[in-house]
């Protein structure tokens, strides 16, 4: 069922016309994500994927969808000449690494194993703090780069 | 409860259909949104495996979190960046930005 | 004595550098208007040009007895033709007046010609200095080798001088050293005899002309090389003197170089030269690889030892070099051309000394020949077909000079035949003979054109023995050396050399061999017939001032004709048996039954004897030169329309034709031109329209192809994300592709 989610929401991503449908038909992909990392034991994840996921980066590219509407233009074409070929390289790519999957012989345990949360704050504070406090850094550089990057003009002759 | 190989392939088929959005649909942020596409593929895949390979130790679960956490900064400045050059250049149509053509 | 012969050598060599360096500062040539001692503007060697083919079809009546018509007279030559045929126009040394005769002649004397020895009242008189150096080192050179010669010859020695080791290259050791034996001494006797006369004449012939020190230099480095030449030990001196003497030719004969006929002579005289060079350099080559030494001691030693195949080629390449340097067919035709050079030159060069290169080299190399005898077939082949061959063209020649030097090629031709027939000695013993009597005609036919003012066409002479009697008598002398009259020179040596042919089985060839002293003896009293005898039949002014020349220039005429007359008593009798075969023995003694046919009189032991055979030919060959001069008489002295009455008879209409044919040198020189002049530029346009479109169409090509290329890769350059983000995926699959196939 969530798989169906899934792979429906993305599909629907890549086919609507319109931006925003395909914005929404994102989230339903987003959330039915959410469901998965569930089922798989891990609820951290989920609330994660939830709470950035479709609560921050949906939002986000709604705005931009917003901000950057034409007005009522008529929808130009959705595809490129070439998405035939992208069509063709997709399904190469997926058959590929399908049959990778397929015939590898995966020493796995029979069932999922649940994700702890303290475990994983643990982790995060210990064997991966490291990460952690790059990825700190990283999203102040993207807040930084994005607000210089989104000023008009004027703003920045004001600035000057 | 499916097999792992359940979820890989399901990973697999997101991040083609993410693959063939990016390449084959002409507005700007669409592509930005095949890439997260592509980004939560990995993410499910990461998440599978740390379920389902003995004595993981939770890493997938910590990479698939610093996954999310890289995947928001990028989107961030991206959308910064096509917001920016769609407001240039007045359309959302990417075969249209060819001021770098030979 | 070995001292002697090093220095020998180094006198023409110190004479040159002498030359060249001070000699221009010995002459003083002032700028303009002296007339003492010119050259007359008509007074040119060369411009006597045969009448190109097609204006003479029919002979011209040489009428001797008419009286004196104005309008048979030659026409004084127009003020053009005068700069441009007159000696001084190839002067270019600053000293010399550039501007030709016009600087020459003093305006009150410009009659038309200059005239020799009148000095204009006031006029400075120029200096000439620069002819003291060299002429007397060369003098002194003459001493030396006379007395060489006298201890070599005489005494029986045999000497070999190592001057330098020149060249050591692992294996290839060569030396400068000088080998004189008796055949080098017999060629150091006419080399320096003639040479040092030459340089005395031409004090005297070169009086007047700006450019004498160039001259005097030239001579002396040619000295140099022809001595170099035949006192060289192996075969690399031989070729160094060889090259060198074909340099000095080259820049003898073109001597007044702005004349354009007498630059394009030097040019064919040392290309055609060059060709033969080609097999003869080849020749020294295979000689070196397969005996692996060059010098003639060891060479010699080593050819009996070599397949017979081997040696015939070599002795064929060197044949070859000999065709070219002494003028034989087919490379025959540059000697005649030569004559645009100073007579002193023609002299020089090109009867005594630089020609008979040639046959002294292959008698140099009798040894390999002797073991070749298809090649001493070939060279007596070639030999005696040049012979009537340049015979037949010299019958119908107008210019003096044209007939001596078509004389010249016929008799080394002879030369070449006794060699090839295996009368090394005989044929040695023609080669002095006749580098004294030619050389003395060459230098007579020189006074001549000068005392009558430049002429030198024959149609335009005669009567001339009443004005220049010294002249006339030493000519008349080597006249009959040439045409082989018994006491005289020629006689000795030519009958001795078609006796040998005889007798060692050639009888076709001594057939042909007749025939041609016939028409020797028959061309060279036409020659002093139209030239000395009758009236004179040229510009009238001109005869007031013909006159003996200077005594500078008939002395050493005189001098030759002594051994003209006396150098066959002495070497020659009893034939086959004097003393010159007795002297070149020891050179020839291994090679002296090389040739000898089958079932010939030689093979048979029979002897030389007065009273048989050879008795029998000495009467025929010197009855063939008297009937030549007989013809020569009755046609050009006592029946003038004689000659026109002849061809006119000559059955199927042929006669015109022949006498063309025969005039023109049997187009021989136009096949050349045509083959070989006009194939060059044809086959260098060829090879020029290949490089402009095949050679640079590839390149240019090439870079087309990469501008076709690149301009095909922009193409991708799209600036488009999605064309890249495309290129991507490609990426991507080709490394899932590596990953399954290497890890799967």
């Amino acid at each position: 069922m969530l798989a169906i989610g899934i792979l429906g929401g993305g599909l629907a991503v890549v086919t609507l016309r319109n931006v925003i449908h395909s914005a929404v038909a994102m989230m339903i992909c987003f959330g039915s994500l959410a469901g998965m990392y569930a089922l798989l034991g891990a609820p951290i994840i989920a609330a994660a994927q939830v709470l950035i996921y479709l609560g921050a980066i949906s939002v986000l590219i709604l705005f931009a969808i917003m901000l950057t509407q034409a007005g009522d233009a008529s929808l130009p074409a959705p595809f490129h000449r070439q998405a035939p070929i992208a069509v063709v390289i997709a399904l190469v790519v997926v058959g590929l690494v399908t049959w990778a999957v397929i015939s590898t012989a995966w020493h796995v345990a029979p069932t999922a194993a649940a994700v702890a949360i303290e475990a994983v704050g643990n982790l995060l504070f210990t064997d991966y703090a490291l990460p952690f406090e790059i990825i700190g850094f990283l999203l102040l550089a993207a807040i930084i780069g994005a607000i210089f990057l989104a000023r008009r003009p004027e703003e920045d002759e004001r600035a000057n | 409860m499916a097999s792992l190989q359940g979820y890989l392939i399901v990973s697999t088929m997101l991040f083609g259909i993410g693959a063939f959005g990016f390449m084959a649909r002409r507005n700007a942020i669409l592509m930005l949104i095949s890439i997260e596409l592509m980004l939560n593929s990995v993410n499910l895949s990461l998440v599978a495996f740390n379920a389902f390979v003995p004595g993981a130790r939770n890493a997938g679960a910590i990479f698939a979190l610093i996954v999310m956490a890289v995947a928001a900064a990028e989107a961030t400045v991206g959308l910064a960046l096509v917001i920016a050059i769609i407001r240039t250049r007045q359309t959302p149509e990417v075969d249209e930005y060819d001021d770098l053509k030979e | 004595m070995e001292l002697l012969i090093a220095i020998i050598p180094a006198l023409p060599l110190a004479g040159f550098l002498f030359t060249v360096a001070v000699g221009p500062f010995l002459d003083h040539v002032p700028a303009h208007g002296h007339g003492a001692g010119d050259h007359g503007v008509g007074d040119h060697d060369s411009a006597g040009h045969q009448p190109e083919s097609h204006e003479v079809v029919a002979v011209e009546a040489h009428d001797s007895h008419a009286p004196v018509d104005e309008s048979r007279f030659r026409t004084v030559p127009s003020e053009e033709e005068q700069r441009l045929t007159s000696p001084h126009y190839g002067h270019a040394d600053d000293l010399a007046n550039a501007e030709g005769a016009d600087g020459v002649i003093p305006p009150e004397l410009a009659d038309g010609r200059g005239q020799t020895g009148h000095v204009a009242p006031g006029a400075e008189r120029p200096r000439y200095r620069s002819w003291i150096v060299p002429t007397v080192l060369v003098g002194i050179a003459w001493v030396f080798s006379m007395v060489v010669f006298a201890s070599v010859i005489f005494g029986g020695n045999r000497y070999q001088v190592t001057i330098y080791e020149w060249i050591v290259a692992g294996d290839f050791r060569v030396t400068i050293s000088f080998l004189v034996d008796q055949l080098t001494a017999m060629l150091l006797l006419v080399v320096s005899t003639v040479g040092f006369l030459v340089h005395v004449y031409s004090i005297g012939y070169m009086d007047g002309d700006g450019g004498m020190c160039r001259f005097f230099a030239y001579l002396n480095l040619f000295m140099l090389s022809m001595l170099l030449l035949i006192l060289g030990d192996n075969y690399l001196m031989l070729y160094v003197g060889w090259e060198a003497v074909g340099l000095c030719s080259y820049a003898l004969i073109g001597f007044w170089y702005k004349k354009p006929s007498a630059a394009g002579a030097a040019k064919k005289a040392f290309i055609v030269n060059r060709v033969g060079d080609l097999g003869f350099g080849l020749g020294v080559m295979m000689i070196w690889t397969t005996l692996g030494t060059l010098s003639f001691t060891e060479v010699f030693e080593k050819i009996g030892g070599q397949a017979e195949l081997t040696v015939t080629i070599i002795a064929l390449l060197l044949f070859a070099g000999a065709v070219g340097k002494s003028a034989q067919f087919p490379l025959h035709v540059w000697l005649p051309d030569a004559m645009e050079g100073p007579t002193p030159v023609s002299a020089l060069i090109h009867a005594a000394t630089m020609v008979n290169a040639g046959v002294y080299m292959v008698a140099r190399s009798n040894p390999i020949f002797a073991h070749a005898p298809a090649a001493m077939f070939a060279v007596a082949s070639i030999g005696i077909f040049t012979a009537i061959f340049a015979a037949a063209i010299a019958l119908t020649q107008n210019d003096i000079k044209k007939v001596l030097a078509y004389s010249t090629v016929s008799q080394l031709a002879y030369m070449f035949t006794g060699l090839g027939v295996g009368a090394w000695a005989a044929a040695i013993f023609h080669l002095v003979s006749h580098g004294f009597f030619k050389g003395l005609l060459f230098m007579g036919s020189g006074s001549v054109i000068h005392g009558a003012g430049g002429e030198q066409d024959m149609r335009f002479l005669g009567g001339l023995r009443e004005k220049m009697r010294w002249t006339y008598l030493t000519m008349v002398a080597g006249s009959l050396a040439l045409a082989g009259i018994p006491i005289f020179a020629g006689f000795f040596s030519k009958d001795e050399i078609l006796g040998e042919t005889f007798s060692r089985g050639y009888g076709i060839f001594y057939l042909v061999g007749i025939v041609t002293a016939f028409m020797t003896a028959f061309y060279t009293f036409r020659m002093i017939y139209l030239t000395f005898h009758g009236t004179w039949r040229g510009v009238a002014e001109v005869w007031h001032h013909v006159h003996e020349s200077a005594a500078t220039m008939v002395v050493p005429l005189q001098i030759l004709a002594v051994p003209t007359l006396l150098v066959g008593l002495l070497l020659g009798i009893p034939p086959e048996g004097g003393l010159i075969h007795k002297w070149l023995s020891p050179v020839f003694e291994e090679s002296e039954h090389a040739g000898i046919l089958a079932g010939s009189l030689a093979a048979s032991e029979h002897g030389f004897s007065l009273l048989g055979i050879g008795g029998l030919l000495l009467l025929v060959g010197a009855g063939v030169g008297a009937a030549g001069i007989w013809l020569a008489y009755r046609w050009y002295v006592a029946d003038p329309a004689a000659p026109a009455r002849f061809v006119s008879r000559i059955p199927f209409g042929l006669g015109p034709g022949m006498y063309a044919a025969s005039v023109n040198k049997y187009y021989i020189d136009d096949i050349y031109q045509l083959a070989f002049a006009r194939g060059g530029v044809l086959l260098a346009e060829a090879l020029w329209w290949f490089d402009a479109k095949v050679i640079d169409g590839a390149v240019n090509g090439a870079a087309t192809l990469a501008q076709g290329i690149g301009r095909g890769l922009r193409r991708s350059q799209t600036g488009r994300v999605e064309n890249y983000g495309l290129g991507m995926a490609f990426g991507l699959i080709l490394v899932l592709i590596a990953y399954v196939v290497v890890i799967r």
